[in-house]
């Protein structure tokens, strides 16, 4: 019972890193765009079948975690722009039940793109887990690569993140786009930048979830389903556009998803949903997220 | 230096503004009074690019601002304070007025004469300044605002409703700062808002009135109070 608890509590750090920096992401994107991005697990997905293809090419191992980050900045890189500006761009102003139609379906899209790129047999490259070898933490040996890199990444994301927001001035320029669009145009910032710096930030973060991921499972298609539904979950149980409050979020579902699976099999599925319902019941704006009032 | 000429403004299809024509010189100091949903407030914000004309030209400086971007409009020395403040409220008062300055690229002495500037003419946001701009009570919302907006407002300040909302006293203070402003930079054009035009009479030299999208009547107001 003690390791199984410990194994369920490993197991959930690391579920929960990834399922961070996809969340991030989209609260990032969400807060600062006012566009629930569905395709955004189509870029934890690419980052994922990218990485993959980097670690087999690099060949050497020591190689293969320099190919996870390649992956990750090449995916933010070309995708975040291409998609912002040549489609996000053109539906601001639209309503929102559009903007979630249109990104649902470039999801579509992007999922038969994989398909067309990668196939469909699944895509396996662990050497970035052997490179780093396992340690033991209380009788149980496990891998180095889930138990330091993931969490070590992700806690450095966020850090990094919040340090950026706060201490930069463009970090501060994509906080004033967040508290409001139009007054942020009025005292001079370029609101069109700002998008684009933001998405490609989210995208960037999407596909380091991805890159991350893959040497941890078999990659097949739709690996980006689960993890942009769970990241919803995330975000909405925190509180859209809430950063900090995701971190936490993510650690209370990885982990909740977790001792499920070993304590409640059956409960694997819906306990993150069951959390989300709960805490919307009580709290409607999310734990972190504030009631906003409007005048009508 | 700022000239609108048949300028037409259409939400939705319905048209806010009709043709308004207005002049401000340089050191002009114009009143633009109405009642609500009149258009002032479309008036200036079409000015800063914030909504799009359907019609008209905007000049600054003999310049179409159309042709100049929304957000490029500081640089040319506007500055605009909106009627309900605006301020980003996670950002503390002198970080909401810095970004501005910042945001224009000017050097950080640059950014510190404008800081002080502000500073000196609004003192009592010196104590404010370290204080979250969501924790500002309406008046002192406004007083920031005004702060915010004289950083880059240095050559036409546009001021949406500056009184409203504000508590008797609050507005006496809000109206000597104007006042002060209008005495001690007089190449400096203002361009403010207001359905009362008593409030304004003290530091205006015109004043316009809006009716339904247009500009009806344009009298010269009394001698400044320099």
């Amino acid at each position: 019972m003690g390791l199984l608890l410990l194994l369920a509590t490993l197991d959930g750090l690391a579920y929960a890193a990834q399922l961070f920096m996809v969340a991030v992401g989209l609260t990032l994107v969400f807060g600062v765009l006012k566009i629930l991005n569905v395709a955004h697990g189509s870029l934890f997905a690419i980052g994922a079948y990218l990485a993959s293809t980097l670690v087999g090419l690099a060949g050497a191992p020591e190689l293969s975690l320099l190919a996870l980050a390649l992956a990750a900045m090449a995916t933010g890189a070309v995708m975040g722009p291409l998609i912002e500006r040549g489609l996000l761009a053109r539906i601001y102003e639209k309503e929102h039940v559009l903007q979630l139609l249109v990104t649902f379906a470039l999801f579509m899209i992007l999922e038969d793109v994989q398909k067309l790129v990668w196939g469909v047999q699944p895509l396996f490259e662990d050497a970035p887990v052997r490179l780093l070898g396992q340690v033991e933490v209380g009788g149980i040996f496990y891998t180095a690569y889930q138990l330091l890199l993931l969490p070590g990444v992700a806690a450095v994301a966020l850090v990094a993140l919040t340090w950026f927001l706060r201490r930069t001035l463009l970090g501060r320029t994509i906080v004033a786009v967040t508290h409001d669009r139009e007054a942020a145009t009025a005292i001079g910032i370029d609101v069109r930048r700002v998008h684009l710096v933001t998405f490609t930030i989210g995208a960037g973060l999407a596909a380091l979830g991805g890159a991350l991921a893959a040497p941890t499972t078999s990659l097949v298609p739709g690996i980006g389903v689960q993890m942009i539904v769970l990241s919803f979950a995330v975000v909405a149980t925190a509180g859209l556009g809430q950063i900090e409050g995701a971190a936490v979020t993510a650690l209370l579902i990885g982990l909740a998803r977790s001792l499920a699976v070993y304590f409640a099999p059956e409960l694997e599925v819906v306990i993150p949903y069951l959390l989300m319902v709960a805490v919307l019941l009580v709290r409607p704006a999310g734990l972190f997220g504030r009631t906003v009032l409007q005048r009508v | 230096m700022l000239s609108l000429a048949r300028v037409e403004v259409a939400i939705q299809g319905a048209r806010i503004l009709r043709g308004v024509e207005l002049v401000v010189p340089e050191g002009g100091r114009v009143a633009l009074v109405g009642r609500n949903g009149a258009g002032k407030t479309t008036t200036l914000r079409a000015i800063m690019g914030l909504v799009p004309l359907s019609g008209g030209t905007i000049r600054f400086d003999g310049r179409d601002l159309a042709r100049v971007s929304p957000h490029r409009r500081t640089a040319l020395g506007i500055g605009y304070a909106p009627e309900d403040r605006r301020l980003f409220p996670s950002f503390t008062v002198e970080e909401n007025v810095r970004l501005p300055a910042e945001v224009l690229g000017l050097p950080r002495g640059e950014v510190r004469a404008r800081l002080e500037r502000v500073w000196e003419l609004l003192p009592e946001l010196l104590e404010l300044r370290d204080r979250r701009a969501g924790a500002l009570s309406g008046g002192q919302g406004k007083m920031a605002a005004l702060a915010r907006a004289l950083v880059t407002g240095t050559r036409l300040l546009l001021l949406d409703e500056p009184f409203q909302g504000l508590a008797p006293a609050l507005a006496r203070r809000y109206g000597e700062i104007l006042a002060r402003l209008v005495a001690r930079e007089r190449a400096m054009a203002l361009l403010v808002s207001e359905s009362n035009p008593e409030l304004l009479r003290p530091f205006v030299d015109r004043v316009a009135t809006i009716e339904r999208g247009e500009i009806t009547n344009e009298t010269t107001a009394p001698a400044s109070t320099g």
